[in-house]
């Protein structure tokens, strides 16, 4: 008798919405007055398996679904932005491509720490003149010996102030003409590996972001993640899970917005009436719910096509792109139906608008996006 | 030690609509949960389990849906989830609800040692379930446990019953029903849920597994009726007063006399 | 027991749930309504008592009301004990046949009452909070809260005998002790055995749960209505010259304006007060579950639409801190 997968992930959703009510919440504001990572709550969600989402059980990690992913990003990331941003990264950005890439011996020595949390991991891609434009970077990988002798730069590196595994992408053959580029797994205890301060950000302020400098970094063949030359591969590799993720990570903040919008309108009474009553602020209420809605039936189809193994690179640009635009636009419609009271820190809506921003910009700009989708739409 | 724990799926919200034909609520569209208090009693298995090695079963009477709490109490730890399900069940009371209960214990192999119970549920709030199996199975029974000990050959378990904090000891098998304060129930890692519902087995067992007749189950079996299902008719005064401060004041000084909170006499 | 004819059943019984007696008032309650019900029937009112030296509380049911008085006195039954009486109950209620029985909703009376309905196989309802006679059919119409009391479901037990029901303390009101009042005092023989399988090692009286928001008998409550958090603190001199302690709702706390232990609501805490005062408080359902139990509710708000007042028994339109001043005053000049 087939079980209707609708069962697993309402439960799935449940629990994890139970946990975030419970530890994040009630954390969330002072991660973000203090621009802190909330190292406990961070343990007690390795333990239930939060950092090996999609990570198969044989390496310690849940075994979930693409579509049971993007449900407990969105309900992580509901609770509070930072967190729910470190996960999706740690999970769809460096784990997975540890996970695809990596020998039977690197899988043991990297991706099971990482499933079990013990490890967190990032993606250096970002260099001061490498954005979106990542085949412009200048972190060099020159041979020596066995090894390989790291420089560079990298900025903006999520998750970069507690990390444990910090993937590298750099150029493997600097002198040449024709680039190419490899990934290198490197352990933020090596030597030659320096994180910088951790930046001062608009929002997502509870997420460690830094910069990283390499120093003459030696790193054994071992650390190569897959073959010399793979790199751009493997950097490609991940786009489309980490969209998947970026986008339920932008859901939560959206509907986040939604929730606390609702509840406000209903208890602010002017004019003798609840605004809930009055016919604009339904207007926003309605508009903001429809695409929220949207946004999640996005991601469910990008989502469902990925654990179908069909090709989803432009259903997953979709959905990043729509969602990430819901939630900025969700935040500012909701701080306007919270009127004075949402530009005080007293309500975390001021907190979602500052949090959603950031979801237009990384992990492929919404340009970028758009300009993926226009061209999938194209014959060659 | 093979402890049989029985839940029961009840919904998770607060806006309740009323089916008045059934006489029931609609359930459709509304989520639903493991009772609290079940989840407590499972808890309280998982401990003994840890302590005293054994098995566990998780048991519910419910539709075919209930078979998302039993998966969820399988990711929780539970080793076996058993199904009662059959339309005759439907409509039942808790007199046909123990009877069945009852019936799939015995046929239970290894035979139970202990079952537990939460004590009362969100939805009927009758808790009357746990008392009437003991009695179905005519074992000793213990309602409200705020604490479990395993001696030797018997439970010694701890309830505060009618402003009494009393100690029992309770021979083997028994069944206790759990309060809250038991303990509190672990969160279950998303791996665990994964394998429940990817590879978990759940056994269904309906009327003619468990040998029983329609009329002694369901809406048959049952002794009581619910003629009527409504909301409770507003009992507040509703009295509004508009006016002066000084009015107002007056009115809430006189309302508080009349409620014997300050004295008529002191005269203003 | 299934009936075929429900004639063969006469009779109102009251269990004598005498534990916690003086406090505890619910048997004494339920023999005044068990009366009002028999008298529409044209039975008696039996109250049936078990323990050991009990003949004082044999005189306290009949000077409530009791027309029958049902004594089981022995030293095995001192202890209230479930499966022993159920035992002993179980078989006077099989040789006497009453129609109805009633216990209050105590917490022995919960635990006992349903064995002892599923021993007899009838129905039983629980926590009742109305009881009425459908005098055609001799039924008794049972009315009990489901969903925490968000709703309440009218139940009958047409075809089996007795009919059973676990009462809600408070619900009904005792009649005045009356010395002249008499009643038949009957000594059953039943046949008493000690339990074996449950025994009591230990019963202390309950200390834990004393004092706090939950156990306070006045509450007052500040929501954002109040202006300001020097406002607020004109709850707490309200709260110490009443005897009473002091709520807030989630924007208050949000505002920082006193601590999250003093949050009601949906998130918060519940209470069921003799009286509460809610100024300033617009009543957002998150925040009135939290005290919809309150006997009386008092709402002080400036706004005459203010959804709070639908669930008040008094409220006063205007503005808050005026009114909580002008009380503090007159208060003050009192106590």
């Amino acid at each position: 008798m087939v079980l209707d997968p609708k069962m697993k992930q309402a439960v799935i959703r449940r629990t994890v919405r139970k946990f975030a009510e419970e530890k994040l919440v009630p954390a969330a504001a002072e991660m973000d007055a203090k621009a802190e990572f909330p190292v406990r709550v961070a343990e007690e969600m390795a333990a239930l398996q939060y950092f090996g989402l999609e990570i198969p059980a044989a390496y310690a990690g849940a075994g979930l679904d693409c579509v049971c992913y993007a449900i407990v990003i969105e309900e992580i990331s509901k609770a509070s932005g930072a967190m729910g941003l470190c996960i999706s990264v740690h999970n769809s950005v460096s784990a997975f491509p540890v996970y695809e890439f990596g020998k039977e011996s690197q899988r043991q020595a990297f991706l099971i720490p990482m499933a079990k949390g013990e490890k967190i991991g990032t993606f250096c891609l970002t260099e001061p003149n490498a954005g979106s434009d990542a085949s412009s970077i200048e972190t060099t990988a020159v041979r020596d010996g066995d090894g390989f002798i790291l420089n560079g730069s990298k900025i903006f590196v999520t998750n970069g102030g507690v990390s444990g595994l910090n993937l590298i992408f750099a150029i493997t053959n600097p002198s040449e003409k024709g680039r190419e580029y490899s990934v290198f797994v490197v352990e933020s205890e090596r030597e030659g590996f320096e994180k910088g301060a951790q930046e001062d950000l608009m929002g997502m302020r509870g997420n460690p972001v830094c910069p990283i400098v390499l120093n003459d970094c030696r790193v054994p063949r071992e650390n190569l993640l897959g073959d010399e030359g793979q790199g751009m591969r493997i950097a490609l590799s991940t786009l489309d899970g980490g969209r998947i993720g970026i986008g339920s990570q932008a859901l939560g903040i959206g509907q986040a917005c939604l929730e606390a919008s609702i509840k406000y309108a209903q208890e602010r009474y002017q004019f003798g009436k609840r605004i809930a009553d009055f016919g604009a602020i339904q207007g926003f209420l309605a508009d903001m719910a429809t695409r929220i809605e949207a946004a999640r039936l996005l991601i469910f189809r990008a989502s469902s096509l990925r654990d179908r193994n069909m090709p989803h690179s432009r259903e997953s640009a979709m959905a990043k792109l729509f969602a990430s635009e819901t939630a900025v636009d969700a935040a500012r419609i909701g701080l306007q139906i919270h009127g004075g009271y949402g530009y005080s820190k007293a309500y975390p809506i001021e907190r979602y608008y500052r949090d959603a921003k950031v979801c237009e910009i990384y992990e492929g700009t919404s340009e970028v996006q758009r300009i993926v989708i226009a061209r999938s739409l194209m014959n060659k | 030690m093979n402890i049989v724990v029985c839940i029961k799926q009840v919904p998770d919200t607060p806006n309740i609509r009323i089916d008045r034909e059934r006489m029931t609520i609609i359930r459709d569209g509304v989520e639903s949960i493991i009772n609290p208090l079940d989840r407590i009693a499972l808890e309280a298995a998982l401990d003994l389990k840890q302590k005293e090695g054994g098995k566990i079963s998780v048991l519910t009477m419910g539709p075919s849906q209930s078979e998302e709490a039993l998966r969820e109490a399988m990711a929780a730890g539970a080793d076996e989830a058993i199904l009662l399900t059959d339309p005759h069940f439907a409509g039942a009371d808790t007199l046909a609800t123990s009877k069945v209960i009852g019936r799939a214990i015995s046929r239970m192999d290894p035979f139970p040692d202990l079952i537990l119970c939460g004590k009362q549920t969100i939805d009927s709030d009758t808790g009357h379930v746990g008392p009437q199996l003991a009695e179905e199975l005519n074992w000793p029974q213990v309602c409200g446990v705020t604490e479990i000990h395993v001696e030797m050959n018997a439970l010694v378990v701890k309830q505060v019953s009618d402003g009494f904090q009393n100690t029992y000891r309770v021979s083997f098998p028994a069944l206790l029903t759990v309060s809250q304060g038991l303990n509190v129930p672990r969160h279950i890692p998303l791996g665990d849920l994964e394998q429940a519902f990817s590879n978990g087995r759940v056994i269904r067992w309906g009327l003619k597994d468990l040998n029983l007749r329609p009329e002694e189950v369901g809406f048959s079996g049952s002794a009581t009726t619910v003629v009527r299902l409504y909301r409770p008719p507003q009992k507040r005064k509703g009295e509004v007063v508009s006016g002066s401060s000084q009015t107002l004041a007056e009115h809430l000084i006189a309302k508080l006399v009349s409620l014997s909170i300050l004295d008529e006499d002191e005269a203003e | 027991m299934k009936t075929k004819q429900n004639r063969d059943w006469e009779g109102v019984w009251v269990f004598g749930d005498y534990r916690n007696y003086f406090q505890n008032r619910v048997t004494l309650q339920l023999i005044a309504k068990g009366n009002q019900l028999a008298r529409n029937l044209g039975v008696d009112l039996t109250v049936l008592v078990l323990g050991s030296q009990i003949h004082q509380y044999a005189m306290e049911y009949t000077a409530h009301g009791a027309d029958v008085v049902m004594v089981v006195d022995h030293p095995n039954l001192k202890n209230y004990q479930v499966e022993t009486y159920v035992r002993v109950v179980s078989k006077l209620v099989e040789s006497f046949r009453p129609e109805i029985f009633l216990a209050g909703a105590t917490a022995f009376g919960r635990e006992f009452f349903p064995r002892l309905a599923k021993r007899l196989n009838t129905g039983l309802s629980a926590d009742c909070v109305s009881l009425e006679i459908e005098a055609e059919r001799r039924l008794l119409i049972q009315t009990t809260p489901a969903f925490g009391g968000e709703l309440l479901a009218d139940i009958i037990t047409p075809e089996y005998r007795p009919q059973m029901a676990t009462v809600h303390p408070d619900v009904f009101e005792e009649r005045i002790h009356d010395h002249e009042a008499t009643a038949r005092i009957l000594y059953p023989e039943v046949e008493i055995e000690a339990e074996e399988r449950v025994q009591l090692i230990r019963s202390k009286p309950d200390q834990s749960r004393k004092g706090g928001l939950e156990e306070a008998e006045i509450v007052v409550v500040g929501g954002k209505g109040l202006g300001s958090k020097e406002n607020f603190q004109m709850l707490f001199e309200l709260a110490r010259l009443l005897g009473g302690d002091v709520g807030a709702t989630r924007p208050v706390i949000l505002s920082g304006w006193t601590e999250e232990s003093r949050l009601l609501g949906q998130t918060g805490k519940s209470v069921k007060p003799k009286l509460l005062i809610t100024a300033g408080t617009s009543g957002a359902v998150q925040y009135t579950t939290g005290i919809q139990g309150a006997e009386t509710i008092i709402a002080i708000n400036r706004d005459p639409h203010a959804p709070i007042f639908k669930m008040a028994d008094l409220g006063l339109v205007g503005d808050v801190k005026t009114v909580l001043s002008l009380l503090l005053e007159n208060l003050k000049k009192r106590l």
